[in-house]
């Protein structure tokens, strides 16, 4: 498998050197801590939103620091956990007086590395609390995680949070807009083909050429089963009913619908995916009050696409309407 | 707070780093059997930072050296030894301030704050097959014999004795959290690799506890 890639070891640091080169003006790295902050921050007047991860899925997490969204991102290596030193020393740069959020998806590695910096930071006097998402319905329990896993819909928690912080909403007001757009938000992803680690330099698991992974993780995990190819509108009904049923949604209600690319799917497919899902919803009387599509949590090369839905209120709608200036942008 | 204090709770932390070094080797032996393997690495690693750190811990009271630990062996660490010996080493320091001297009811009490931070970091309780299942009915015995007035020695031999016994039985149990849980019943006849390293640790306290 060719990649741009020096030695592997050196991936992320690399990654987020360049990153921090081309916003000079926005962001701030730190290098000791794999630590991408905005360069205006902390900001005493406003709850600081931090999110925590393995690297491989950008743009998440590192990309979408800036105004109206993360003042902060502290990666780990590769599809793993930030060591704990990294989340440590990160909430303690990040304390304001009016406190720290710290957002995790829910793995293991990731949520004893977090409870345990608000443990200790808490401890030192900040006034910091976690949040945990878990919007994929694939599965329960899973290679990395007891309970549900958190994937790409914990774009629209940071979105609503970091829009409450920006308005200066106060710590427990900002984590109770975050747990409420959780509860909202369901999402289910699909594989048509591994993804490879740049320090493997190999298919992270074994795909037929012919074969797709329905409801696949965001780190290759395994999701409901292993099917044969299929054409493009019957893996979206596949992915899209599980979704609707669990929350459920149903007729009359208002959404985002986000389709996500996983890496290696071109955003012409993503669009063809879009087009049949919006149909489909309304078809069941959901209508779509906001549409993303394109990169947002991926798995590294992994061609694949995952669905999420949030449902709507006058309250989250308008959080998600709020601006926010990223590094992933067209101009 | 004395400084004999201070030093008998280096000795003990000093103890654990120095063998979870030596035998690196030998638990990554036993985590290999049903686990990954990597519990030898990842405590060496942890421990080593502990011992390379030393001289720089601050060493106001017992608390706060305990806090510095907790920082170090936490720090550079994947998987999940580190914050769970890190959320060890932090309920010590914690309960440590309810004491104005550290003896056995207050190392029974540290050692149970230990215990129960492992439970809540690690989502674990007694019979999961994990450390807590040497360490938990050592500290009950430690308790028993300090209540009923067995003299100090007596009390650490007790300790170190109750944790052997209930290591080898983990044989009997089956794998419900860590990695070594996707092995599931194959992880029975295997006694678990962190309470034997937790066994191991504190035998070699009590028997060098003479010579601190």
């Amino acid at each position: 498998m060719k990649k741009f890639v020096n030695d592997p070891q050196q991936f992320v640091p690399e990654m987020l050197e360049g990153l921090a080169l081309a916003n000079p003006d926005t962001l701030k790295y730190v290098p000791e801590y794999n630590l991408i902050m905005r360069a205006d921050g902390p900001d005493e007047n406003r709850v600081s939103i931090v999110q925590g991860s393995g690297s491989g899925h950008e743009p998440a997490h590192v990309m979408i620091v800036g105004k109206g969204m993360l003042d902060a991102a502290c990666p780990g290596d590769v599809f793993a956990a930030p060591p704990f030193d990294y989340v440590y020393e990160t909430t303690k740069m990040l304390a304001s007086p009016k406190g720290v959020l710290l957002l995790v998806n829910n793995y293991t590695g990731d949520k004893m590395v977090f409870e345990m910096a608000q443990e200790m930071s808490s401890a030192e006097g900040i006034n910091v609390k976690t949040l945990f998402i878990n919007d994929d319905v694939s599965v329960e329990d899973s290679t990395y995680t007891i309970g549900r896993r958190g994937v790409a819909g914990n774009f629209f928690v940071i979105k609503a949070v970091a829009a409450a912080a920006e308005r200066g909403a106060d710590l427990d007001e900002v984590i109770r807009i975050g747990e409420k757009v959780n509860s909202v938000t369901r999402s289910m992803g699909v594989a048509l083909t591994a993804c490879t680690p740049p320090a493997k330099g190999s298919p992270l698991f074994e795909l037929g050429e012919d074969e797709i992974e329905m409801g696949v993780g965001i780190h290759g995990e395994p999701g409901r089963r292993r099917a044969k190819m299929m054409p493009a509108n019957e893996i979206v009904e596949e992915l899209l009913t599980p979704i609707v049923k669990d929350l459920p949604f149903g007729d009359g209600d208002r959404v985002a619908l986000m389709v996500n690319g996983l890496g290696g799917t071109p955003i012409s497919e993503l669009y063809l995916l879009y087009g049949q899902a919006h149909k489909r919803l309304a078809e069941q009387g959901i209508t779509v009050g906001r549409s993303y599509v394109g990169e947002y949590c991926t798995s590294l090369d992994m061609a694949g696409a995952s669905f999420t839905l949030v449902k709507l209120d006058d309250e989250i709608e308008q959080l998600l309407n709020d601006p926010a200036e990223i590094p992933i942008r067209v101009f | 707070m004395t400084a004999t204090d201070l030093a008998d709770v280096e000795f003990v932390v000093r103890t654990l780093a120095e063998t979870a070094v030596d035998k690196e080797k030998e638990f990554g032996d036993l985590d290999a059997v049903v686990g990954d393997g990597d519990l030898g690495y990842s405590l060496a690693r942890g421990f080593e930072k502990v011992l390379a750190d030393w001289d720089g811990f601050k060493r106001d009271d017992v608390a706060t050296f305990l806090q510095q630990v907790a920082v170090a062996i936490s720090s550079r660490i994947g998987g999940t030894s580190g914050p769970l010996w890190g959320t060890a080493f932090l309920r010590a320091s914690a309960a440590s301030k309810n004491f104005d001297t550290v003896d056995g009811a207050a190392a029974v009490a540290m050692l149970r704050a230990a215990a129960d931070g492992i439970k809540a970091r690690g989502n674990s309780d007694l019979g999961d097959k994990t450390l807590l299942d040497a360490l938990i009915p050592a500290t009950d015995e430690l308790e028993r014999q300090i209540q009923s007035g067995a003299d100090a020695g007596e009390a650490r031999a007790a300790f170190a004795k109750t944790a052997r016994e209930c290591a080898d039985a983990t044989s009997k149990l089956e794998a419900r959290r860590g990695r070594a849980s996707y092995s599931g019943e194959r992880s029975i006849g295997s006694p678990d690799a962190g309470a034997v390293a937790i066994t191991i640790m504190i035998e070699r306290i009590v028997s060098e506890w003479g010579n601190r």
